[in-house]
């Protein structure tokens, strides 16, 4: 990204002039985003299902972490015999009688919550190492890509159910075993951005004027190299939220049974009937569900692309 | 190669050893004594220090003994390898056609849609690959036996799956015979041995047509759930290979000297860029394992994902570390084919 040259801003601090030109390059990225009408309905529906998982528990009632069960409706046990949707259940109930809108309402802030931290942390995690094998080589470029070698053979789902089942279905280790696995790809990201950088003239003047490498990698090379990781974070986020749901749905999620979490919804309605059968009798139980893991995966995914064609001007059209 | 190899051992070694009371009351079955845990502490090599036990175990990994599953109320627990004899033909199976699958959708489309880009074919094509790629592969199962169900309104009867008189894939077993572990007569024709474990090539092997179309409509819906939802990422990398070639200088020279479009695209521009397609091949495979690990799960297919599934519900420690290790050795092995593809479709590795 060029750096504006604003004069109006020459008298004030160093700082805030970073920031202000930050912010002009973000006013250009995002113009050049509402371009796409595809990026544009991926933006918009991202920021309804973050709102959603911020403010939707206020609507909803019951335990954010849990589902509502109903076992009796106008005198009737429902149980066993899922309700269609109607206007006390929008989406229906699923086996076990549970509300599906209120496990949907709430599965948005466990799915989106879990998900924040373990692509942030990920993420974080291969831009240091990343940054640190790009830029020092060696050895230690050696030792860090081959260890990401080692990480990206292994089937990442493969990996987190042996996790689950070995050190015990709880919250921190789906999160541990997560970023095990999706650090590597941040890594090779950065590593590959850095290596081309810590060529150019600017690194090697800011050498030359003696900066040590820490303020080097994060001074220089970290903000120049960040872009394509902000387009891995838009699309990895829906992929962790798949993975979490594919976890979930077969039963190695991080809690019990009636977790409110998009996956175990439809887990519920599979695992908790008899087969193919009941399926066909009561279609809502699956369908609603997975369409709502569907739409935020895919807006993410449209957010994501039109934020490479932007930020990557080779493919700027 | 070697040093990934060694890593992954390293860390199903950590795995293994993470939680030793599992695998030693695994390794007990159901005799809980201080003597049992003691016989097994002595076979495992448990009371050595770090690095004593790691050795044992690579020796223990690269020789074969890989340990037994665990035994339960109907299964006394059997070597490792013999299960993994039986697991893995129908997920092998399962993985190749899905990837055939995935291959014959996504050459066509994405060298459609960098040729056409920006039209409608272009728009649509990448529509179509993300949503496939946005859509969770459990959910698309699901959806696929909703629609293909006993009853369904949708697809005509013959593409229906019945829900009776399936074949049964179990029927094989690998048997000791001689000090060599074969598989026993199939029982289907009374007297026949499975050469290869794959059901629809056996089935044909034996001229069993009717078996051999019941395998094929088996066969068929999960390998369409797994290809389909894998097809997307190929997709996207070869058109974006495909768009920098065909911005090259060779090819507008080859235009401008009146070589006609379709042999430009075919001959110039398509064999330069799968040599950058292939190598992303690797990863994509990881990911159609994850999907065949899910699907095998939803469709009851008998191979490693069930395995794994089945293991990790009852905490067979063994068995989860043995398929985690087994889906690894695979996509190391399909890297390695991946170079050497890349090389063949690449004169100038060859040269390097």
């Amino acid at each position: 990204m060029s750096v504006s040259q604003n004069k109006n801003s020459a008298g004030k601090s160093e700082f805030m002039r970073s920031l202000m030109s930050r912010f002009e390059s973000f006013k250009r990225t995002f113009y050049f985003l509402t371009r796409s009408p595809l990026a544009v309905t991926g933006l918009i529906i991202t920021i309804f299902y973050i709102l959603l998982a911020i403010f939707g528990d206020f609507f909803v009632r019951g335990n954010p972490w849990t589902m509502v069960q109903v076992l009796e409706y106008n005198g009737q046990y429902i149980y066993n015999t899922p309700l269609p949707p109607s206007s006390t259940f929008p989406f229906g109930t699923t086996y076990g009688g549970y509300d599906i809108f209120n496990g949907i309402i709430k599965g948005a802030r466990v799915d989106e919550g879990v998900a924040a931290i373990i692509v942030i942390t990920g993420a974080l995690t291969g831009v240091i190492l990343g940054s640190i094998a790009g830029y020092f080589g060696g050895i230690i470029d050696d030792i860090v890509m081959r260890v990401t070698d080692v990480f990206l053979s292994i089937p990442g789902l493969v990996l987190l159910i042996a996790f689950m089942a070995i050190l015990g279905r709880k919250l921190e280790i789906l999160v541990f075993g997560f970023i095990v696995i999706w650090w590597p790809g941040y890594t090779r990201i950065i590593r590959g951005q850095v290596l081309s950088l810590r060529e150019l003239k600017y690194v090697e003047a800011s050498k030359a004027a003696g900066a040590s490498a820490f303020r080097i990698i994060t001074k220089h090379l970290i903000p120049n190299a960040i872009y394509p990781v902000f387009v891995q974070v838009s699309l990895d986020f829906g992929n962790v939220i798949l993975s979490l749901a594919t976890l979930d749905y077969l039963g190695f999620g991080f809690a019990g049974q009636n977790l409110a979490e998009w996956g175990n919804i439809i887990g519920l309605a599979t695992h908790g009937a008899s087969g193919v059968l009941s399926i066909e009798n009561y279609p809502w139980t699956v369908t609603i569900p997975g369409l709502v893991i569907l739409i935020f995966v895919l807006s993410l995914n449209f957010l994501g692309d039109g934020l490479r064609d932007v930020l990557d001007p080779k493919m700027r059209r | 190669m070697i040093p990934v190899l060694l890593g992954v051992v390293a860390i199903t070694f950590a795995l293994s050893h993470v939680n030793i009371n599992l695998l030693i009351s695994e390794y007990e079955g159901r005799i809980h004594t201080a003597q049992a845990r003691q016989a097994v502490i002595n076979a495992l090599h448990l009371n050595g220090n770090f690095l004593e036990q790691y050795l044992y175990y690579v020796v223990a990994v690269f020789t074969g003994n890989w340990g037994y599953t665990a035994p339960s109320d109907i299964d006394p627990g059997s070597p490792v390898v013999l299960e993994f004899m039986r697991r893995f033909p129908p997920t092998a199976e399962l993985a190749i056609v899905a990837t055939l699958i995935m291959v014959a959708l996504s050459l066509p489309l994405g060298i459609l849609s960098a040729v056409k880009k920006d039209r409608l074919v272009d728009q649509a094509t990448r529509l179509l690959a993300m949503f496939f790629y946005s859509i969770p592969v459990f959910w698309f199962g699901l959806l696929v036996i909703l629609i293909i169900g006993p009853g369904s309104k949708i697809v005509p009867p013959w593409l229906q799956d019945s829900g009776t008189g399936q074949l049964n894939f179990q029927k094989y077993a690998i048997v000791l015979k001689n000090g060599v572990y074969t598989l026993a007569p199939w029982a289907v024709q009374g007297g026949l041995s499975r050469p290869t474990g794959f059901l629809v090539i056996d089935t044909a092997l034996y001229g069993d047509w009717p078996a051999f179309l019941d395998a094929l409509k088996h066969l068929m819906y999960p390998s369409i759930v797994v290809g389909v939802t894998s097809f997307g990422v190929f997709v996207r990398y070869l058109r974006s290979s495909m768009l920098e070639t065909l911005g090259q200088d060779f090819i507008r020279t080859a235009k401008s000297k009146g070589v006609p479009e379709k042999y430009v695209i075919k001959k110039h521009a398509r064999r330069n860029s799968l040599g950058p397609t292939t190598t992303i091949m690797g990863l994509t495979i990881a990911g159609l394992l994850a999907g065949v690990v899910v699907t095998e799960n939803i469709f009851g297919w008998p191979g490693m994902g069930t395995w794994l599934y089945d293991a990790a519900v009852s905490d067979d420690l063994v068995s989860i570390i043995a398929t985690t290790f087994v889906f690894t050795i695979i996509i190391v092995i399909a890297n390695l084919i991946v170079d050497i593809l890349y090389a063949y479709l690449d004169p100038r590795v060859r040269l390097e």
